[in-house]
């Protein structure tokens, strides 16, 4: 009966095909725990849309009751407070998961030749990520999540010619109001779709180039296992620790992740003393601020996160691998980790003429990341082949 | 079974794999749980499962009409030929007038009509539904179809002379 | 070159850190008291003597009856009120308006609402003090309206200042109730979870150790 169904499906539709490829898919057999966070990511994911969407049944995306509405999930919707501990909690973890699935990516090269389209992919993800949360964070219409939305979409004022209209045309409005709560909440509902859709097109470039694997070369065809079951249960070993991390912080500390100004209901006509971006933005923010001039800090901001893009280009060894075989490229990645971390420092805390420049430092730090890579990458392959490399990473420059 | 037990294809099926598979399926349905209970009513809709009714405002022969659960319900204050002519037992679902009312005086029933819901408008000598035509007496019931049952007596008592609760 | 750019860098971030902690005022961090007693005590304060002007509209009356308070002191409280009515300051927002020129904030969130959150508000509640004018002054929130009602300012002795000290810690383990009811259980239902994700997590680790068994064997690539 089964089988005659299966058949009967398959004739119509490829699943079986699906499921075997899917199953099969060859993975290299080296992988670290470092290769789960791609996994975690998409389970995060599901858990972000399930309990936004669970949400929504109580949620009310109009100026006079949303901050209502949020305080009736957390008192009288039943686990309501757990619902809503679990997606703001989750939203902080989806960053902080995406960090180091992108670190990872960093650090032994998976974005290098050719996999140029995962990683591209893997980007517009990242953007996608950063709309959803800055869009949902304006939801329960707190001190934060209001001066949050109408600070960045005044950046847009940095438009040529029409600033001004653009702002509006975002907003709906001359200040953040109803209809920007409003057309937020549509799309933050909208754009977790868009990303199942993104993450289906990262996932089909992944089958196609297959994972990269830390030792930095190709692996032999008999160090290459099935997906199925070796690749699932280890991805659901880290779902385990995951959620155990993720449950400390939802039941025993959820408020942490949320900025006591946001426990304030919305107020145009007052700004908190001292307004910050949750965590996941700081680094951009402090490369916002560091540029003293509107329309150049917020193209810094851009090209802060868009350059990324460019890495499969900037970084010119033909040593395979990333950080593996690469003592400089090492450093330089360890250099970067720190700096984003005095970013992060620095967007944190008021500017002070100190912290500005320090601001100022890392940003051009941050840059000359990239900008010396071409360089840097080409004399230190010189320098490596002429010191010797083991046999096998010599055999894959020819 | 051992003979099958390679790289390609390892023994999976066992004891622990079971054990960690019931252990798994069982948490995440009762992970399911807060999610199907948050559609329930929530804390502040329950706390309105009660109303307090003053009846000291509806004159003899009045009828007020106050929510309850987000319906209708009907406070008729009945007089005594009111309450005579409610003896008979002439409609279509006969039920004793004295089973439908806690005091004759007045008469408590949910204002939706058993046919299909709609809230049936106040007529001489009962209720007459718009929507299709249901007609029900001073008792609540109903004396001409299609409704098929009487006017629903909601669970209600009263707190003193003049003050119901009802739910 | 490249060290005498460094070391005045790594200097100006350590200073930066002093500064910025001598900006901030310095909350009193005492602990506060998570008991259900104490809770009830605060609750019969912010009812009786917050309730004059400050509301709690996110905590009705039959939330009280939840947590604990007997029934009869909620009657008492909400008068002919029902039980299902938010707790309404006694005095009118008009008239608090027009004797103190701002209206009383609303006391639901207030434990979590301001940066330093439950200690903030018992530092804000113990910070009153006279200065060398003789007016009494909030060391925490200096333009604050609201008088020195529990009476900090004129403590006479170490044993009045304890009193009035646990009041205040009576207070805010009250209102942190108010902020976040579901706390208790949140916790509760917290120790099962980590419990249930921590055997689940180690039967998947041994499960994974006996299904790569045969691949661990191989060794490195």
């Amino acid at each position: 009966m089964f089988k005659r169904t299966l058949a009967w499906i398959d004739q119509r539709f490829p699943l079986t095909h699906f499921v075997k490829d899917t199953a099969e898919y060859g993975t290299p057999r080296n992988l670290s725990y470092w290769w789960n966070f791609g996994s975690l990511a998409g389970v995060v994911l599901v858990l972000q849309l399930v309990t936004g969407i669970f949400l929504a049944m109580h949620y009310k995306a109009d100026i006079a009751t949303a901050f209502d509405s949020i305080q009736h999930i957390m008192r009288d919707v039943n686990y309501g407070w757990l619902l809503r501990y679990m997606h703001s909690t989750g939203a902080s973890a989806f960053f902080a998961i995406i960090y180091i699935h992108m670190a990872r990516t960093l650090f032994y090269g998976s974005y290098r030749a050719p996999r140029e389209l995962l990683w591209w992919t893997g980007q517009g993800l990242l953007l996608l990520l950063m709309a959803t949360a800055f869009m949902g964070y304006l939801l329960p219409w707190g001190q934060m999540s209001y001066w949050g939305a109408a600070v960045i979409t005044n950046l847009f004022r940095a438009t040529p010619f029409f600033g001004e209209q653009v702002v509006h045309w975002l907003r709906g409005d001359f200040q953040v109001g109803d209809a920007t709560l409003t057309r937020f909440y549509a799309l933050h509902f909208l754009f977790p779709f868009i990303i199942v859709g993104a993450v289906l097109v990262h996932l089909i470039a992944l089958h196609t180039v297959k994972s990269s694997n830390p030792s930095g070369l190709e692996l032999k065809q008999k160090d290459i296992i099935p997906f199925h079951p070796y690749f699932t249960i280890k991805d659901l070993v880290g779902v385990g620790a995951y959620l155990m991390v993720f449950s400390v912080f939802v039941f025993f500390v959820p408020n942490t992740l949320i900025e006591a100004a946001n426990n304030i209901p919305a107020n145009p006509m007052q700004t908190p003393a001292h307004i910050v971006p949750e965590w996941y933005f700081l680094p951009f923010y402090a490369i916002l601020r560091s540029v003293p001039d509107l329309a150049g800090g917020v193209v810094a901001m851009g090209l802060s996160v868009l350059i990324f893009a460019a890495l499969p280009y900037l970084d010119r060894s033909r040593i395979s691998g990333g950080a593996v075989y690469r003592p400089v490229y090492r450093a330089m990645f360890f250099v970067f980790l720190v700096n984003m971390v005095v970013l992060g420092y620095v967007g944190a805390v008021p500017p002070t003429d100190r912290t500005i420049i320090i601001g100022q430092v890392a940003t051009l730090v941050y840059f000359g990341t990239f900008l010396f890579l071409p360089f840097v990458s080409k004399k230190e392959e010189a320098f490596l082949i002429k010191r010797g490399l083991p046999p096998a990473v010599m055999d894959s420059l020819k | 079974m051992s003979g099958k037990d390679n790289v390609v294809n390892p023994e999976r099926r066992n004891f622990l794999g079971t054990v960690t598979t019931v252990a798994g399926v069982g948490g995440a349905a009762v992970a399911a749980w807060p999610f199907v209970n948050s559609m329930n009513p929530s804390g502040d809709v329950l706390s309105n499962a009660t109303t307090e009714v003053d009846l000291k405002n509806i004159p003899e022969g009045g009828m007020h009409t106050v929510a309850w659960q987000g319906k209708p319900v009907f406070i008729l204050h009945r007089n005594a030929e009111e309450i005579k002519k409610m003896q008979e037992l002439s409609t279509i679902e006969p039920v004793a007038d004295e089973k439908r009312v806690q005091d004759p005086k007045w008469l408590v029933v949910v204002g939706i009509c058993t046919h299909l819901g709609c809230v049936p408008n106040r007529a001489e000598n009962g209720w007459k539904c718009a929507c299709h035509g249901s007609q029900y007496d001073d008792s609540g019931r109903v004396t001409h179809g299609p409704a098929p049952h009487n006017l629903e007596v909601p669970p209600y008592k009263f707190v003193s002379a003049d003050k119901i609760v009802i739910g | 070159m490249k060290k005498h750019f460094l070391l005045p860098l790594l200097l100006s971030m350590f200073s930066s850190f002093a500064l910025a902690n001598e900006a901030e005022l310095v909350l009193d961090q005492t602990k506060i008291p998570t008991d259900k007693a104490s809770v009830l005590r605060g609750a019969e304060q912010v009812a009786t003597v917050c309730g004059a002007c400050h509301g709690l509209k996110y905590i009705q009356y039959r939330n009280l009856l939840e947590l604990g308070v007997p029934k009869e002191t909620v009657d008492a409280w909400r008068g002919d009120k029902p039980l299902n009515t938010a707790m309404q300051p006694q005095m009118a927002p008009a008239d608090a308006q027009a004797a103190f020129g701002v209206v009383p904030p609303d006391l639901s969130l207030m434990a979590i609402a301001r940066e330093g959150r439950e200690h903030y508000l018992y530092s804000y509640l113990m910070g009153y003090k006279a200065n060398e004018k003789g007016e009494i002054e909030n060391r925490i929130f200096t333009v604050t309206k609201m008088p020195d009602i529990l009476g900090i300012s004129g403590a006479a002795d170490d044993k009045q200042r304890e009193e009035i000290g646990a009041k205040a810690k009576d207070i805010t383990a009250f209102l942190n109730w108010a902020a976040d009811p579901h706390g208790e259980d949140r916790k509760n239902l917290g120790i099962y979870v980590m419990i249930y994700l921590f055997i689940m997590t180690i039967l998947l680790i041994l499960w994974k150790k006996q299904i790569w068994r045969k691949v661990d064997e191989m060794g490195p690539v």
